[in-house]
């Protein structure tokens, strides 16, 4: 296997707020491995860790312990910085400077060279439809239009690490599909992404593997081909709910039983379809739909926070 | 360097097209448009006292300026997470520290040479009406008076910096800076009770002691005040104003090196 871009091992860290305050273990023994040209989605309730892991990659807090290797080497910071592009969510800039100017900063602080930055602050702004604010002050900036500019300062001196924290936060559909796309063509790009967001069908859609933080400890990682894998080998009927009666008759019928929003799903080999239609029709129970996969992310990450997940 | 100055030019920038500015200048040319309504009332002091209260206006403002705007370009990339996005790209702590200060330094020194331009103007017009009351007056010394303000503007501007890197908010680097500046101004004078035989009540040695360590550590703007040789139009030593200005630089670059140790270790949650 090649060496990961990113490799945090055993990382721990816990705050402590101060006296008479109890310490916060924010981060556990997390170990997670982010490969070259990966998107790696981090998705946890609030207060998992998910900021703080970014944090302590990116070096703005100290780990209790562990280490963090890049490309295989201890992580040094200032090199590392060369190498990524950070959102954080809800990007607060200077109030007073333009786009511009906040983007000429990034790119002379990145060190590009000066028709480099030019040309990139033309070419992010036109994608991200910036280019008619260019010269206004962040002040007078929108929520979804600070975030585009956020985005646009991660990128300005093209990073080959993307560090997305809820890029999608504050932004309305045209906005996250402006976003989304540009997320798209970095990994098209192959640039390593990582990120962390609370809409799950954007964390779906776009990561090749996903991992999911309950109180600070990586309780579940999974990549996208699990689901297309769960969905060609098995059938998934849709079941209305049951009582404990009925249900326990259910339970003795080949394949798995599972609870979902809309009721119970069935999950049974394609071959046994006759039989279990059978036995539900002389149970009384109809089968009021199928679906193609037998939990979908967010099931599954409601079930891995609740420590249940099968 | 280049890193250093970009920053300092994004600081220099968001701190002089911030709104404050146009009430601390309002507030400065309020007080130097009374000086000029007022000073017939002084009689024979009319020259000292217009200089006086000239060089009171500026640097009352400055420290305004310091205390209002000039904290809020260090306090608020902290308070709103901007420095977060800031150490996202290869800018080390000490770069920008180092950055923040030449970016306030800058600030202020183009706002006070505007409110200098301003302080001139009253002094020139005060002086073309009462000409028989300006005999000892000297602009060298007037714009040295105005030069050193900048100095202790300068030094305060360090010793911000120092308090918003160790305290997490706002408020509490105001306090600690006023506190600073306060304590600066007024130390000499106290160690000066202390040693003198003026005192009626007897002070323990551990007092004096501690009275004395504290003198060293705190600045004594005391060395960097000419208002009273400019109000009397007395020739400063140069010998004092190199020993005033080594003074600075020292502090300064001393404050700014704690500044830095200390941001090293800070965490940003």
């Amino acid at each position: 296997m090649s060496i990961p871009e990113i490799a945090l091992n055993n990382v721990s860290k816990t705050y402590n707020p101060g006296l008479f305050k109890k310490k916060v273990q924010a981060v556990q023994d997390l170990t997670l491995e982010v490969g070259r040209g990966e998107v790696y989605g981090l998705i946890g309730p609030n207060g998992a860790g998910k900021s703080t892991t970014i944090r302590v990659l990116l070096g703005l807090i100290r780990p209790d312990g562990g280490e963090i290797l890049f490309r295989g080497e201890p992580l040094r910071h200032g090199e590392f910085q060369k190498e990524i592009g950070y959102l954080p969510e809800n990007p607060y800039l200077y109030d007073y400077l333009t786009l511009e100017e906040i983007l000429q900063f990034c790119g002379r602080v990145s060190g590009c060279a000066a028709e480099d930055r030019r040309r990139r602050i033309d070419e992010l702004t036109g994608k991200l439809q910036l280019d008619e604010a260019l010269r206004r002050p962040l002040r007078a900036f929108s929520k979804g239009m600070l975030q585009r500019a956020g985005i646009c300062f991660a990128l300005l001196h093209d990073p080959s690490i993307v560090i997305l924290d809820e890029p999608m936060s504050g932004l309305d559909p045209l906005g996250r599909k402006l976003v989304f796309d540009i997320v798209l063509e970095l990994k098209e790009q192959g640039k390593t992404i990582f990120f962390c967001s609370h809409i799950l069908s954007d964390v779906e859609r776009l990561c090749d593997r996903m991992g999911v933080l309950v109180k600070g400890r990586l309780a579940r990682t999974f990549a996208r081909q699990d689901f297309a894998a769960s969905q060609a080998a098995e059938l998934h009927l849709l079941l209305p709910a049951a009582d404990d009666n009925l249900r326990a008759e259910l339970e003795t019928l080949p394949g798995r039983l599972a609870a979902v929003a809309e009721g119970l799903l069935l999950s049974i080999p394609p071959s046994r379809l006759t039989e279990t239609a059978a036995v539900l029709a002389r149970l009384g129970v109809e089968i009021r739909g199928t679906r193609a996969e037998r939990v979908s992310l967010e099931e599954l990450f409601i079930a891995t926070v609740e420590g249940g997940v099968s | 360097m280049n890193r250093v100055w970009a920053l300092a030019v994004i600081t220099y920038k968001e701190g002089i097209r911030n709104r404050s500015i146009f009430g601390i200048l309002a507030f400065a040319l309020f007080v130097l448009g009374l000086n000029v309504a007022v000073a017939g009332f002084f009689m024979r002091e009319i020259g000292k006292v217009t200089v006086d209260m000239n060089l009171s206006a500026l640097t009352f403002s400055g420290l305004l300026l310091v205390f209002f705007v000039a904290l809020h370009l260090m306090a608020k990339d902290i308070d709103k997470k901007t420095i977060q996005l800031v150490f996202s790209k290869p800018l080390s702590r000490g770069e920008y520290i180092v950055g923040k200060y030449l970016g306030i330094l800058c600030f202020v020194v183009v706002s006070l040479l505007v409110l200098a331009v301003f302080s001139s103007a009253t002094v020139l017009l005060v002086r073309g009406l009462y000409p028989n009351y300006f005999a000892g007056f000297s602009w060298p010394v007037f714009f040295t008076a105005g030069f050193f303000i900048l100095v202790q503007l300068a030094v305060l501007s360090a010793i911000l910096i120092l308090f918003s890197t160790v305290t997490t908010s706002s408020f509490a680097s105001l306090i600690f800076t006023v506190c600073a500046y306060l304590v600066g101004v007024t130390i000499e004078d106290v160690v000066f009770y202390v040693k003198s035989g003026f005192r009626t009540e007897q002070i323990s040695e551990a007092v004096k002691q501690t009275l004395d360590v504290v003198s060293h550590i705190l600045p004594n703007f005391a060395m960097w005040d000419f208002k009273l040789e400019a109000a009397h139009g007395l020739v400063i030593a140069p010998e004092r104003l190199g020993l005033a200005l080594g003074y600075a630089a020292v502090y300064i670059v001393v404050v700014l090196a704690l500044a830095c140790l200390c941001f090293q270790r800070r965490e940003f949650n």
